[in-house]
């Protein structure tokens, strides 16, 4: 076999696209792997316009990209990332991957005259990248949903206590910086040592998942609800007042005492004592906030469970 | 690997071939972008790769900058890779210097566009004068305002001790755009790029 044989042979088998234009980009080469991606035959497009062919590329920013190669005899590339296709054509993959059109990854080559050297074609390399680009989105979407489960909290589905105190950070420099009112509502689940001990373990996480789906049933979309630790709950009120979080606590705590939970064959009541607390000029960080608010907590249980306290100086 | 040094005479050609280059291709950039590209003198140094970190973080300590990256390889060993330098506030204009309208090319693609420009037209006008013929791999963002530069390369274990590294400032006054770019020849490719400066000043 002649090596122009061969070359032609490569050309027409070998998995990417390759075409080739003239200096007024109209095609004068389009390979096999071109033919059959694109449902086009070559006879029809070879001498028909680049732009004519494929009326969907974008011609202004094409037209400057191959002149730069012809002006400059140097290459120049599209990638996918950039640009997911140029030309828009079916992939190889239409059963495990998802996505509709081939990615792309162009180089564009310079031709050149043997005898005067200047750039007279240029040659479009086209790989199918639809694989890395499936992958990356992959990527993409996994990595979202380990940064969603790195802030909850496994059992209640709330925002772990990591995560949770980052926020309480940000909304306290935010709520000072703006004047703006803040309030911190602390609960805790009453005699949860018994809850334990009559229903087992599963029975308490029961109560802790009933108690954080009520509450979350009640709040804006600016509030967050956190796991502190143990049975104990933290509530970030923005733009809240004392006087509307000791409301929200008391509407809370009433909606738990009349909230049975199924376990079993049992039917299980349990209330939450509620500390809360609202900012003050003085408070340098969060924890004064948390601070207070478990104070009032404890009062709360000190008179005898199941009550709200505001923290008072 | 460490005990390779350019002799003053190597050094001398390599300045000329650059400067050489550097006239080509701001010729080329002013007839493709139709306007001045300034170039300004090069500096050629061999650098530690541990030193790299460190020497990037002087540079472009305080500021968002972006970092483009694109490999060359040539004929008898040649090979490296081309850095180029933005920092955010000198990177103004880039869709308008390359002839596109704003709504036709995103940030990342402007910075990779230009990247690649700047890089070939000065490497093909290298290579011409040393006989050689480069490829290139395509443009690849490394590390942009998000992901500070020195973290990126000091996660990075380098393969080779030493590198010769050519620093080249671009200007492009008109539009008040500049940035850097800095070629790192690394490793045994220093020695393929000595013998072929020691055989141009054998045949001088």
């Amino acid at each position: 076999m002649q090596l122009s044989d061969i070359h032609s042979l490569i050309l027409q088998r070998i998995n990417s696209g390759v075409l080739i234009v003239d200096a007024d980009i109209n095609l004068v080469y389009f390979n096999r792997f071109m033919e059959s991606h694109s449902q086009l035959k070559s006879e029809d497009v070879i001498g028909q316009s680049l732009f004519d062919t494929f009326p969907d590329a974008p011609e202004k920013w094409l037209k400057r990209k191959i002149q730069s190669v012809l002006m400059l005899n140097s290459p120049a590339f599209s990638s996918w990332e950039q640009r997911q296709y140029v030309f828009r054509m079916r992939h190889a993959r239409p059963v495990t991957t998802s996505s509709e059109f081939m990615a792309q990854d162009i180089t564009f080559i310079p031709v050149c005259n043997q005898q005067s050297n200047e750039v007279e074609q240029v040659c479009i390399v086209i790989d199918d990248v639809t694989d890395v680009f499936f992958y990356q989105e992959k990527l993409k979407d996994t990595l979202a949903k380990l940064e969603q489960v790195s802030r909850m909290d496994g059992l209640t589905q709330v925002a772990n206590r990591r995560f949770w105190e980052e926020r309480f950070k940000i909304e306290f420099a935010s709520a000072v910086r703006h004047q703006n009112p803040l309030s911190l509502i602390m609960f805790d689940m009453d005699k949860f040592k018994q809850v334990n001990d009559i229903y087992g373990h599963q029975g308490g996480d029961l109560v802790l998942v009933e108690a954080t789906r009520l509450v979350q049933s009640m709040l804006r979309k600016e509030d967050l609800l956190g796991r502190y630790g143990g049975e104990e709950f933290g509530l970030i009120l923005p733009n809240t007042g004392g006087k509307g979080a000791l409301e929200l606590a008391e509407r809370i705590r009433k909606a738990f005492q009349v909230h049975p939970m199924k376990f079993k064959e049992h039917v299980i009541h349990a209330t939450m004592s509620v500390g809360v607390c609202e900012l003050d000029n003085n408070f340098k960080k969060y924890e004064d906030l948390v601070t207070r608010a478990d104070l009032a907590l404890y009062q709360s249980k000190r008179d005898g469970r199941n009550r709200t306290t505001l923290y008072r100086k | 690997m460490k005990d390779i040094a350019l002799t003053e005479d190597q050094r001398d050609c390599l300045q000329e071939l650059i400067n050489v280059a550097m006239g080509r291709a701001s010729d080329k950039l002013a007839r493709y972008l139709q306007t001045f590209v300034h170039l300004q003198v090069p500096y050629i140094e061999l650098i530690d790769s541990q030193a790299l970190p460190e020497r990037f973080a002087e540079n472009y300590a305080e500021e968002g900058v972006s970092l483009v990256s694109q490999g060359f390889y040539g004929e008898r060993g040649i090979l490296g890779e081309s850095l180029l330098i933005y920092k955010s506030h000198d990177a103004h204009g880039i869709a308008e210097i390359l002839g596109y309208e704003p709504d036709d090319i995103s940030e990342v693609e402007q910075l990779t566009d230009i990247s690649s420009i700047l890089t070939t037209t000065f490497l093909n006008g290298l290579a011409e004068q040393i006989d050689n013929q480069l490829a290139y791999s395509a443009p690849r963002i490394v590390s942009s305002v998000d992901t500070p530069l020195e973290q990126h390369l000091e996660q990075l274990s380098f393969n080779w001790d030493l590198a010769l590294k050519v620093d080249i400032s671009y200007q492009v006054t008109d539009y008040s755009f500049n940035c850097d770019m800095v070629l790192l020849i690394p490793g045994e490719a220093i020695v393929n790029i000595q013998a072929v400066l020691d055989q141009i000043l054998d045949e001088f």
